[in-house]
C-alpha cells in the first residue's frame, strides 16, 4: 500500500498535502494544486520510493552536531542559480516519505522539526531553554502573557506592525522592569541587548531609547560592530565575526570602563562597506583613521549578537539582556523584511543561511550568554525570565 | 544590522529634503496611494525605498511634465526597451528605465509637481515589487462598443479588498470570483446547449488571470450536461524555440498551417495527430516544415462534441476566428494579477529570479495588451472581468441565450 502511494506522484502529493495540514496548520490555506507546485522543486529524480530513510535516532543526532550544519552550503549553484543545499534537500525529502508511510510519528516530527512554508522546508527546532539557562534563570519566567504569536502560525510572512501587537504586554513588562533596574543600580548604566537576527533587538531598543529620552535622561550607544578588526586580516586568520579576536578589544575594554565612569570616549571606526577599521591591529589610529566620539550619557545601549559574551567586560555592563524570538516566528519576520521589503537576499541562499546558522549562533552565542544574562525577553514563549536577584529587585520596587 | 535609525544616510552634505525627511513625506503621499502601505513601519518604508534611492539625492531627480510621461507609456518602444537581466555586482537588478520613472514620480509626488490622481489613473503600486507600473487598458472604447457599451451583468467587485494584500493565494480569489465565475460558466453552457457540436471554444486570457482553474471548471460543468469534451493545448503547436526569436504566439512562432488543418479535421468529427512541444528541450516533435521528426511521436486526439482550446493565443486573427464556437477571455487586472504571481511563481514555484520577474511583468504587459487581448477583446463573444465583477456578452450572443 505504501509502496503504491509513493510510485504515484499525484497520490503522493494528496497524501503529503493531508498530512502536512496536521504539521502546519497554514498548509490549509494552500489549494492542492499550489501545495504540489511548492512540491515540485523537492521531487526525487527517481521518485519518491528512492528516498532512503534513516533512523530516527540517527536523525536526531545529525540535527544535534554541529559538523552538519558546519557542512551547509549557502551558495551552491545548479547552472546560475543558487539552489537549496543538498543535504536540506534530503532531509525535508526523508521527512516527507516518512511522513506519508508512518515511519516517522507527526508528534515527533514536530518536536524537532518546524515546517516554514514560504521556504517550503523542515528546520531544526533551536533549543534555547537548556537545563543550564533555566537554572540560571530560577527554573521558571519571572511572569508569562498570553503567547499571542500563536495567532501567526498560519502566516508566511510577518510584518513589524504585528509583530509589536503581538508582543504588546511582555515588551511593556520588560520596558518597565529596567527602568526599575535602571533606578536601582544607578547610572552611568551600559545596557547591552543580545538576540538572534529579526528577534526584533533593534526595533526594542528604539522604543526604550525613546521612553527614556522622554524621562530626561541622555541615550547614546555603541555598535559592537565598530570594534571589529580589518576583515582581510580576520579572514587570513579565519576568524569571522565573532569572539575577541575578532575586535579591537582592548580598545573595546578601556572604553566600556571609560564611559561607564562618565568619560568622553574615542572608538575605532568599522566601515562594512569595505571592511575597513580605522584602526590598526594593536589598536593605534591609522593615519588616515577618523575615529568616532562618544560623550557620556546616563544610558549607554550596546545591541548585537554577542555584546557581553566576553567574560572579562561582564562586570562593566549594568544590565545583561536577551531578547529572543523562536526561529519560526523570526524567519517569517526575515521573509518579510529582508526578501520582501528589502530585497537583500537571493531567496535560496537565504533558506540555506537560516538553516545554517541558527543551531551555530545559539551554541557559540545565545546560550552562553543567556547563561549569564540578567534577564531573557522571550517574544514567542511570552515570558520575561529573570535571574533570582533581578527578580528580587523587581519585586522589591513594586 | 544596519538599524532603522541608522538606514536612509545616503543623502549628500547640504541637501536640501534629506533622505529622512523625504520618506516621511513620501510614506504619508503613498498611503493614499496604496492603503496597503499602512500596514508598514516607517521603517519598513523605508528598507523598501532604500533600493531606489538616487546616488545624488533626492533633489538631483529629474522631473518630466506629465504628458511626457503619458506618452512614454502608452508607446511600445519605452517596454521593448526594458531589459529582463540587468545585472549590478553579480546580481539581477531592477531595469533602469523603470528605476528613473519609479524616483520621478516619487519625487514628483512628495515635491507636488504630480496629482496624486494623475499618478493613480496611470499607474499603480504594487506593495511586494515596490515599485509604479502603468496600468494596461482593456475595456477600450472599441471594445465597449463591440460589446453594445454595457456588461451583460455585474456583480459586487469583490477583488477590491485585496487592495493591502501584498501577494494573493487561490483560495481566496476563487472566493472572490464566486459570482461572475458562476454566471461565466452558465453563460458558456447555455451557448453549448443552444448551438449544435461539434464546436471549439476558446479561452484566452493574461498570465494569471485564472484561465486553468476556470477551464477545468467549465470542463465538468459540460460534462455534466452531457457532452463530450476534450482539449487541444496550443502550445503543442509552437515551433522549436530556436526559430522563434522570442516572437509571441502566433503564426510565426507555431505551425500554423498544421493547426488549422488539424482544427478542421476534429470539427469534422475524425480524430487527429498532432505535434508534441517538449518545454523542458524546448523542442517540437515536428521539423520546421512541420513534418514529423524521426524518431518522435504525435500526440492522438480523439474527437468530441466541445473541443477546448486554452491559452495565450491571438485566436482573432482571421483563418482560426472563423473556425471558433465561442470565443471567450477570461480578464483579471494586472495588480490583482501581480499579486497572484507573487505568490503563485515566487512564493511557491520559486521560478523566477525576483527581480527579473518584476522587469518581466512590468515588460510584458502593455506589450501583450497590444498584440493580443485589445484586439482579441475587440472580436470575442464573451468576456469575463473578475476583477470588475462584470460579464460581458456580445448583443448576438445575448440574443441566442435568451431565445433559450
Amino acid at each position: 500500500m505504501a509502496n503504491l502511494i509513493l510510485k504515484d506522484l499525484n497520490v503522493f502529493s494528496e497524501t503529503l498535502y493531508e498530512k502536512m495540514k496536521q504539521i502546519n496548520p497554514g498548509i490549509s490555506d494552500l489549494e492542492l494544486y499550489e501545495f504540489r507546485y511548492c512540491l515540485t522543486d523537492l521531487l526525487p529524480e527517481k521518485g519518491w520510493d528512492s528516498v532512503k530513510f534513516d533512523s530516527r535516532i540517527e536523525i536526531e543526532r545529525r540535527v544535534n552536531s554541529r559538523e552538519f550544519y558546519d557542512g551547509i552550503q549557502i551558495k551552491p549553484r545548479l547552472g546560475e542559480r543558487v539552489v537549496l543545499d543538498n543535504p536540506i534537500i534530503l532531509l525535508a525529502q526523508m521527512l516527507f516519505v516518512g511522513l506519508v508511510t508512518g515511519e516517522y510519528p507527526p508528534e515527533w516530527i514536530d518536536r524537532h522539526f518546524y515546517f516554514d512554508i514560504r521556504g517550503f522546508y523542515f528546520l531544526h527546532r533551536t533549543e534555547y531553554f537548556t537545563a543550564g539557562v533555566l537554572a540560571h534563570l530560577g527554573g521558571r519566567p519571572y511572569k508569562n502573557f498570553e503567547q499571542k504569536q500563536k495567532g501567526f502560525e498560519r502566516l508566511q510572512a510577518v510584518g513589524y506592525k504585528d509583530f509589536m501587537r503581538a508582543n504588546a504586554e511582555v515588551d511593556e513588562l520588560f520596558m518597565k522592569s529596567v527602568n526599575k533596574i535602571i533606578a536601582f543600580r544607578g547610572t552611568p548604566i551600559l545596557l547591552a541587548i543580545a538576540g538572534p537576527t529579526a528577534a526584533g533587538k533593534t526595533e526594542i531598543v528604539e522604543r526604550l531609547r525613546i521612553a527614556f529620552k522622554q524621562a530626561g535622561q541622555n541615550v547614546t550607544s555603541i555598535e559592537l560592530d565598530n570594534f571589529l578588526t580589518d576583515r582581510d586580516e580576520r579572514e587570513a586568520k579565519g576568524i569571522h565575526s565573532e569572539g575577541r579576536q575578532a575586535i579591537h578589544f582592548e580598545l573595546f575594554k578601556r572604553s566600556l570602563e571609560d564611559i561607564t565612569h562618565g568619560k568622553k570616549v574615542s572608538i575605532p571606526y568599522y566601515n562594512s562597506v569595505n571592511g575597513i577599521s580605522s584602526h590598526n591591529l594593536d589598536g593605534s589610529l591609522k593615519p588616515d583613521g577618523v575615529p568616532i566620539e562618544i560623550v557620556p550619557a546616563d544610558i549607554i545601549f550596546m545591541e548585537g549578537n554577542f555584546p557581553f559574551l566576553e567574560k572579562d567586560v561582564l562586570h562593566l555592563i549594568g544590565l545583561k539582556v536577551v531578547y529572543l524570538t523562536d526561529d519560526p516566528i523570526r524567519i517569517k519576520r526575515k521573509w518579510k523584511r529582508d526578501i520582501d521589503y528589502r530585497k537583500k537576499y537571493d531567496p535560496s541562499y537565504f533558506r540555506n543561511r537560516f538553516f545554517k546558522d541558527q543551531f551555530i549562533m545559539a551554541q557559540i552565542a545565545y546560550l552562553p550568554q543567556m547563561e549569564t544574562c540578567d534577564m531573557t525577553v522571550d517574544t514567542t514563549g511570552a515570558a520575561l525570565w529573570t535571574t533570582p536577584e533581578i527578580a528580587a529587585i523587581l519585586r522589591k520596587g513594586k | 544590522m544596519s538599524g532603522m535609525d541608522k538606514s536612509p544616510n545616503q543623502q549628500p552634505l547640504g541637501a536640501a529634503t534629506t533622505a529622512d525627511d523625504f520618506s516621511v513625506r513620501l510614506f504619508e503621499v503613498m498611503k493614499r496611494i496604496n492603503e496597503g502601505i499602512e500596514d508598514l513601519e516607517l521603517y519598513e518604508f523605508r528598507y523598501a525605498l532604500d533600493n531606489l534611492i538616487p546616488e545624488a539625492g533626492w533633489d538631483a531627480v529629474t522631473l518630466e511634465g506629465q504628458e511626457e510621461i503619458e506618452q512614454r507609456v502608452r508607446n511600445c518602444d519605452f517596454f521593448t526597451g526594458i531589459q529582463l537581466r540587468p545585472r549590478a555586482g553579480g546580481r539581477i537588478v531592477l531595469d533602469e528605465s523603470i528605476v528613473c520613472l519609479n524616483r520621478m514620480l516619487f519625487a514628483g509626488m512628495v515635491n507636488g509637481t504630480y496629482p496624486e490622481e494623475w499618478i493613480r489613473a496611470l499607474f499603480y503600486f504594487d506593495l511586494r515589487g515596490f515599485y509604479f507600473v502603468p496600468r494596461t487598458v482593456y475595456f477600450t472604447d472599441e471594445v465597449r462598443a463591440h460589446f453594445g457599451n454595457k456588461p451583460y451583468r455585474c456583480f459586487e467587485a469583490k477583488q477590491k479588498r485585496f487592495e493591502r494584500y501584498q501577494e494573493l493565494g487561490y483560495k481566496d480569489f476563487k472566493e472572490a470570483n464566486a459570482e461572475i465565475d458562476q454566471a461565466f460558466i452558465g453563460c458558456v453552457r447555455q451557448v453549448i446547449l443552444a448551438r449544435g457540436s461539434p464546436m471549439l471554444i476558446t479561452l484566452a486570457g493574461p498570465t494569471a488571470s485564472g484561465k486553468t482553474e476556470i477551464t477545468e471548471r467549465l470542463m465538468t460543468a459540460i460534462q455534466e450536461i452531457g457532452r463530450k469534451v476534450t482539449t487541444i493545448e496550443v502550445d503543442n503547436f509552437l515551433l522549436d524555440r530556436e526559430y522563434r526569436d522570442d516572437k509571441p504566439m502566433g503564426k510565426e512562432s507555431t505551425h500554423f498551417d498544421l493547426f488549422l488543418g488539424s482544427l478542421k479535421v476534429i470539427l469534422k468529427g475524425e480524430k487527429i495527430a498532432i505535434p508534441r512541444y517538449d518545454f523542458v528541450n524546448a523542442t517540437s516533435s515536428h521539423d520546421i516544415n512541420s513534418k514529423l521528426k524521426a524518431g518522435c511521436t504525435p500526440l492522438e486526439i480523439k474527437p468530441a462534441d466541445i473541443i477546448f482550446m486554452e491559452g495565450n493565443f491571438p485566436f482573432h486573427i482571421p483563418e482560426i476566428s472563423s473556425l471558433i464556437g465561442l470565443k471567450a477571455v477570461y480578464l483579471t487586472d494586472d495588480p490583482i494579477r501581480l499579486k497572484r504571481k507573487w505568490k503563485r511563481d515566487i512564493d511557491y514555484r520559486k521560478k523566477y529570479d525576483p527581480a527579473y520577474f518584476r522587469n518581466r511583468f512590468f515588460r510584458t504587459q502593455f506589450l501583450r495588451g497590444e498584440d493580443i487581448y485589445r484586439p482579441l477583446m475587440k472580436g470575442c463573444d464573451i468576456i469575463a472581468d473578475t476583477t470588475g465583477a462584470t460579464l460581458w456578452v456580445t448583443p448576438e450572443l445575448v440574443e441566442l441565450i435568451s431565445l433559450d
